[in-house]
C-alpha cells in the first residue's frame, strides 16, 4: 500500500510522543464522538470487532491492511465470522460504497483535540474510511503527541507530498438550524482501537 | 456585477421582518460566545495563540510574490499545473478550457468562497456543465437560488420547513422536516454526483509554499470525496492563503476550528500536495492511476490588497467569521445586506477589494465601530479601523455626500459656526430639530427617533458654566485641563459640573480652555480626514498653552482620539505628530485617573448601600482603552450603592455616533436587548462613563423603563461630596 512515508515511528519516537498522553486524547476523542476502546495486546482488538460486526449486522467489511491488524488476526475474525471481506485494492474500490464498515490504521493521535493521522496517500484508505457507515482505526495508544504544534512537527519531518488527513469523529454538520447532526457525507460512526502492545515492523 | 442602486434601508426593512433570520440570529449570538469560550479552555495563552497567527500572517504577506513563486514552483514539481488567475474572467476560461479538454461533463464542488465570489457556478453551467455544490448549507442554498448569508453557515437564514420544501422540490418526493432525515436524504442525492464526478473543485483554507500541499478544514468530508474520487482536482486558492512552511499551519489549524464552530478540530481535516493515485473503471476493471492536478491561484483584487500598507492586514483573516457572530449589527440583518458574498464588517473590506468600492460605499455603515470583532479574530485585524480607512478613501475619491459636506466643512470645521448653532438649536429645539442641516449633524442630534426621546440641547451649555462651578484652589496639587467634547458641552453640561467637583476636591486646579471644539471623531467616522485634522490642530494648539499636568476626558471616545487617531491623523506630517504624540501622553479618561487618585487618597474601599447600580461597559471604553474594573471600583467605594452586574454588560448600546441616528432601524433593537439586559438586572440606577452611551440609555429608558435613571460615574461621585 502506498504511503506518504514510512518512517513516521522514527518521526514519532524521535519527538514528543507519549502514552501518558492517552487518557486526555481518550477524554477529547469521546468528546468528539469517536468510540475508543482501549486494548493491552493487539489480540484483545479482536473481540472488539467482533462485537462491532455483531452488533452493527455488518456483512461486507473493506479493509486496508496494517501491521496491527495483522497481529491482531482481524482478518481471520472476520472470515470466521462469515462476513465478506476485502482486503484488496481493486476489490475495496469496487466494494468501499455498498460495505458496512471500513478499516484502516493511523499513525498517531492528538492529545488537544482528540484527532487520529491517517497516512491517507494510497486511495483505498480514503476510500474506507469515507464511504462506509462505520470507520474502525486502529493505533499504537503510545503514540500520542500532545498538541497539533507537535503533530505538524512531526508530519513536517516525514512529508513531501502526498495525502494526509486529520479525522476526528464522525462526520457531522449543523447546517440546518445549526442541529448538530452525524454522517453526513463520511461515516456516521467513528471507531478507534488503541492497543498498548507495541507492534512493529512491516508486512510479512 | 450587482446592480449599485441599492435600497440598503429598504433591504434592512425586509430583514427585519423577517422572523426566521432574527430567531436563527439571536440564538447564534447566545449560544456562539459560550461555545468559543468551551473551545478555548484548553489553550493555554489564547493572546499568544492569536499573536502567532498574526504575526505569521503579517510576515507572509510582505514576502507574497516569493511565497506564490515558491509555492507555485514546488507544486508543479510534484506534478500540479498551476495557473495564476488574474479575475474571475481568467479564471473561468481556464476552467471551461480544462473541461472540454479532459472531457469533463460532471462535477462537485466543495465550499469555496473564491468561485462564489465570482458566480462560478452560474458560467460553468451556462457551459452545458453539471455542477453540484456539495457541502450541505451550499447546497441547500444552492436550491433556493440564495447567496450564503454567513461564510461557515451558509443557510443559517433558513429553517428546518424551508429547507424541507426545497429538498422536495429537488428530490421529487415530500421531504419530511426531520433535520437528520433531511442529511441522510442529502447524503443519499449527493453520494451519487460524487461517484459520477469527473472533476473536484475544492477550495483552501492554506496553502503551503515550501511543498505546494494545500489544506482544507471540513466537517461534513465531503472536501475529502471532493478531492479523492473524481479524475480530475481542481483547487481555487486565494493569495491570501499562502503561507510558509507546514509548521504554520498550525496555529490557523488550532483557532480556526475554536472560533468557527467552537470545536477543537473539525472532522476532517485533509493536506494533499501533488498528484495523487486516483481508481478509473476502465473496461468493467478498476485501475489506478495519477489524478490529474490543478491548482489556480487567485487574484482578483487580493495583490493590490498585499501591496497597500494599510489594508495587507486583510491577509490576517482565516475565514473563521466569528467576527460576524459577535457583531450587534450582523446579528441583527444576517449576512444578505452586506450585498455581496462576505459578510459582516470583514465582508465590507473584502468587497471593496474583490468587487469594488461602489459596492463597499452602499453598506460602509453599517459597522458601528464597537470594537466586538477585534477582540475575537484570530488574525487579531481591526475591522473597524479598515473600515474607517475605506470611508476616508472613498471620501478622498469622490468626497461627502452633498448636504453633508456643506455642514461638515462650513459648520464643524468652524467651531464658532458650529457651537452657535448649538446654542440656537437650544432655543428652538422643536423646528431645529427637523430641519436639514441638524438632520446632518453627526453627533448626537436629530430628530427622527421614534422608540426612543432625544435628548435637549442643554439650555447654557457647559462652557457657560464653567465660571460658576470653578473653584479657586490653593496650592493644587495638580493643574487639569478638561476636554469637555460635544455631548457633556451642550447635552449633558451637569456631568462637566460633577467632574470638576470631583477634581476640585482632590484639591486639583481645573482649567477649561475656550478654544476647544469637537474632538473631531464624527467627522473622521464619515471619512472626512481633512477636516478632522483641522479640528485636531486647533484642539492641541488649545490644550498646549494651558500648560496643564494632565488633560482630562470623561468621554472614552473623546480620550481615544486624543490618544491614538491624532497622532495617525499626522503620519505625514511629522511635526504635527510629534505635538500630538506629546500631548496625547497627557490625557487621561476620567474614570481610571481618579480611581488612582483615590487609591492613592484611600478611599477606594467597597462600601455598603442598598441603591442597586449597573454598570454598562462603553465599548471604546472598555475595548478602546481597556479601562473596565475602575469605574467599578469606583461604583463600589460610593456610599449608598451596591453594584449588580447585568447580562452582556460589554455588548454595544446601539448609538456609535451618527449610526445610531441614520440607521435608527437598527440601533433599535442593540439598545432593546440592552434596555432588557438592565431590566433583568433589577438596578435602580445604570452608571455609565461615557455621555453617547447615556444619551442613547437615557432615551430608551425614558420610553421601556422609566424608572431606572442613568448617571455618568463622574455625577454618582460628585453626590458623596459633601460642599
Ligand atoms: S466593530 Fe462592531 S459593528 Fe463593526 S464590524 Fe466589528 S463587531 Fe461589527
Ligand atoms: S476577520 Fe478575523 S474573525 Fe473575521 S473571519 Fe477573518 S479571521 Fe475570522
Amino acid at each position: 500500500m502506498k504511503k506518504v512515508s514510512e518512517n513516521w515511528t522514527h518521526a514519532l519516537t524521535s519527538g514528543t510522543c507519549s502514552a501518558s498522553l492517552f487518557p486526555e486524547f481518550e477524554t477529547r476523542a469521546k468528546n468528539a464522538a469517536a468510540e475508543v476502546f482501549r486494548v493491552k495486546t493487539a489480540a484483545e482488538a479482536k473481540e472488539v470487532i467482533a462485537n462491532l460486526v455483531k452488533y452493527t449486522n455488518a456483512r461486507k467489511v473493506v479493509a486496508v491492511d496494517s501491521p496491527l491488524q495483522q497481529a491482531a488476526g482481524i482478518n481471520a475474525t472476520l472470515t470466521d465470522l462469515g462476513v465478506s471481506l476485502y482486503t484488496e485494492q481493486a476489490d475495496i474500490a469496487e466494494h468501499a460504497e455498498s460495505a458496512d464498515i471500513g478499516i484502516s490504521a493511523v499513525e498517531f493521535g492528538i492529545a488537544e483535540s482528540g484527532s487520529v493521522c491517517q497516512d491517507a496517500l494510497a486511495f483505498e484508505s480514503r476510500l474506507v474510511s469515507m464511504l462506509p457507515p462505520l470507520h474502525i482505526v486502529f493505533m499504537n495508544s503510545n503514540r500520542i503527541v500532545p498538541g497539533i504544534t507537535e503533530a505538524m512537527e512531526t508530519i513536517a519531518k516525514v512529508y513531501d507530498r502526498g495525502y494526509i488527513s486529520f479525522i476526528t469523529g464522525p462526520s457531522r454538520t449543523a447546517d440546518i438550524e445549526r442541529v448538530l447532526t452525524i454522517g453526513v457525507h463520511g461515516p456516521s460512526r467513528f471507531v478507534i482501537i488503541a492497543v498498548d502492545e507495541e507492534v512493529n515492523g512491516g508486512k510479512q | 456585477m450587482e446592480a449599485n442602486n441599492r435600497n440598503i434601508k429598504n433591504e434592512i426593512q425586509e430583514k427585519l421582518q423577517d422572523e426566521v433570520l432574527r430567531g436563527a440570529l439571536s440564538r447564534f449570538a447566545e449560544a456562539y460566545p459560550i461555545s468559543r469560550a468551551k473551545a478555548y479552555e484548553n489553550v493555554a495563552d489564547i493572546e499568544a495563540l492569536r499573536e502567532q497567527v498574526r504575526q505569521m500572517k503579517m510576515s507572509a504577506v510582505a514576502d507574497i510574490e516569493n511565497l506564490a513563486d515558491k509555492f507555485e514552483a514546488e507544486a508543479a514539481k510534484r506534478g500540479a499545473k498551476v495557473f495564476r488567475a488574474k479575475d474571475g474572467n481568467a479564471l473561468k476560461e481556464y476552467l471551461i478550457n480544462l473541461c472540454k479538454e479532459k472531457n469533463v461533463k460532471r462535477i462537485v464542488k466543495s465550499k469555496s468562497m473564491a468561485s462564489e465570489e465570482i458566480h462560478l457556478n452560474h458560467d460553468l453551467e451556462t457551459a452545458g456543465l453539471h455542477v453540484k455544490e456539495t457541502d450541505l448549507g451550499e447546497w441547500i442554498i444552492s436550491l433556493a437560488g440564495h447567496k450564503p448569508s454567513h461564510m461557515v453557515m451558509p443557510a443559517i437564514h433558513l429553517n428546518r420547513e424551508q429547507v424541507a420544501g426545497y429538498f422536495s422540490k429537488e428530490l421529487k418526493q415530500e421531504i419530511p422536516t426531520d433535520i437528520p432525515f433531511m442529511v441522510q436524504a442529502a447524503r443519499q442525492a449527493l453520494r451519487g454526483e460524487f461517484l459520477e464526478a469527473d472533476m473536484g473543485i475544492s477550495g483552501a483554507n492554506f496553502g503551503i509554499a515550501e511543498n505546494g500541499a494545500i489544506g482544507l478544514v471540513t466537517n461534513e468530508g465531503n472536501a475529502r470525496l471532493v478531492t479523492t474520487l473524481p479524475r480530475v482536482h481542481v483547487v481555487i486558492i486565494g493569495y491570501e492563503k499562502l503561507i510558509p512552511t507546514i509548521k504554520d499551519a498550525a496555529p490557523i489549524l488550532r483557532t480556526l476550528p475554536r472560533n468557527a464552530t467552537g470545536q477543537l478540530m473539525t472532522s476532517y481535516m485533509t493536506m494533499t500536495s501533488g498528484v495523487t493515485p486516483v481508481m478509473v473503471k476502465q473496461d468493467g476493471k478498476w485501475v489506478e492511476q495519477d489524478k490529474e492536478l490543478h491548482i489556480i491561484l487567485f487574484d482578483n483584487g487580493r495583490l493590490q490588497a498585499a501591496h497597500d500598507d494599510k489594508f495587507k492586514e486583510i491577509y490576517q483573516c482565516v475565514r473563521c467569521a466569528s467576527c460576524l457572530n459577535v457583531c450587534p449589527v450582523y446579528t441583527i440583518v444576517g449576512g444578505h445586506v452586506y450585498g455581496h458574498i462576505y459578510a459582516g464588517g470583514i465582508g465590507a473590506i473584502l468587497t471593496a477589494f474583490l468587487n469594488s468600492m461602489g459596492d463597499f460605499e452602499k453598506i460602509n455603515e453599517l459597522c458601528i465601530g464597537c470594537r466586538k470583532c477585534v477582540e475575537i479574530c484570530p488574525g487579531k485585524i481591526d475591522i473597524p479601523h479598515l473600515i474607517e480607512e475605506l470611508r476616508a478613501k472613498a471620501v478622498k475619491e469622490h468626497g461627502l455626500p452633498f448636504g453633508v459636506k456643506a455642514v461638515v466643512e462650513n459648520v464643524l470645521s468652524n467651531r464658532k459656526v458650529f457651537h452657535t448653532l448649538l446654542r440656537l438649536a437650544a432655543i428652538g429645539q422643536k423646528p431645529f430639530q427637523s430641519g436639514r442641516v441638524i438632520r446632518h449633524l453627526p453627533l448626537f442630534l436629530a430628530g427622527m427617533a421614534k422608540d426612543r426621546s432625544l435628548p435637549a440641547v442643554a439650555d447654557v451649555p457647559f462652557r457657560d458654566r464653567v465660571s460658576k462651578v470653578t473653584r479657586k484652589i490653593n496650592q493644587p496639587v495638580k493643574k487639569i485641563a478638561f476636554f469637555s467634547g460635544c455631548n457633556i458641552d451642550f447635552i449633558f453640561p451637569e456631568t462637566g459640573e460633577s467632574v470638576y467637583k470631583v477634581l476640585q476636591d482632590l484639591n486639583m486646579e481645573v482649567v477649561f480652555p475656550e478654544e476647544q471644539s469637537c474632538c473631531g471623531k464624527p467627522v473622521l467616522g464619515m471619512g472626512d480626514r481633512e477636516t478632522a485634522k483641522r479640528i485636531a490642530k486647533k484642539n492641541i494648539e488649545a490644550f498646549e498653552a494651558t500648560g496643564a499636568d494632565a488633560i482630562l476626558s470623561a468621554c472614552p471616545t473623546c480620550a481615544e482620539t486624543w490618544h491614538q487617531t491624532y497622532i495617525e491623523l499626522f503620519e505625514d506630517e511629522p511635526a504635527w505628530k510629534a505635538r500630538a504624540e506629546k500631548i496625547g501622553h497627557k490625557v487621561c479618561e476620567f474614570t481610571s485617573f481618579v480611581a488612582k487618585e483615590y487609591q492613592k487618597a484611600g478611599r477606594l474601599v467597597k462600601t455598603a448601600g442598598n441603591v442597586k447600580v449597573t454598570y454598562h461597559d462603553s465599548c471604546h471604553m472598555k475595548r478602546g482603552l481597556g479601562i473596565y474594573t475602575e469605574p467599578r471600583q469606583l461604583l463600589e467605594a460610593a456610599n449608598g450603592y451596591e453594584l449588580v452586574e447585568m447580562k452582556d454588560c460589554d455588548k454595544c448600546c446601539g448609538m456609535a455616533g451618527a449610526f445610531g441616528v441614520k440607521y435608527t432601524e437598527l440601533s433599535m433593537p442593540i439598545l432593546k436587548q440592552k434596555i432588557t439586559n438592565i431590566k433583568a438586572s433589577a438596578a435602580e440606577i445604570v452608571a455609565v462613563a461615557c455621555p453617547a452611551c447615556m444619551m442613547q440609555i437615557q432615551g430608551g429608558l425614558d420610553k421601556q423603563l422609566p424608572n431606572v435613571k442613568i448617571k455618568h460615574v463622574a455625577e454618582i461621585l460628585a453626590e458623596n461630596i459633601k460642599e
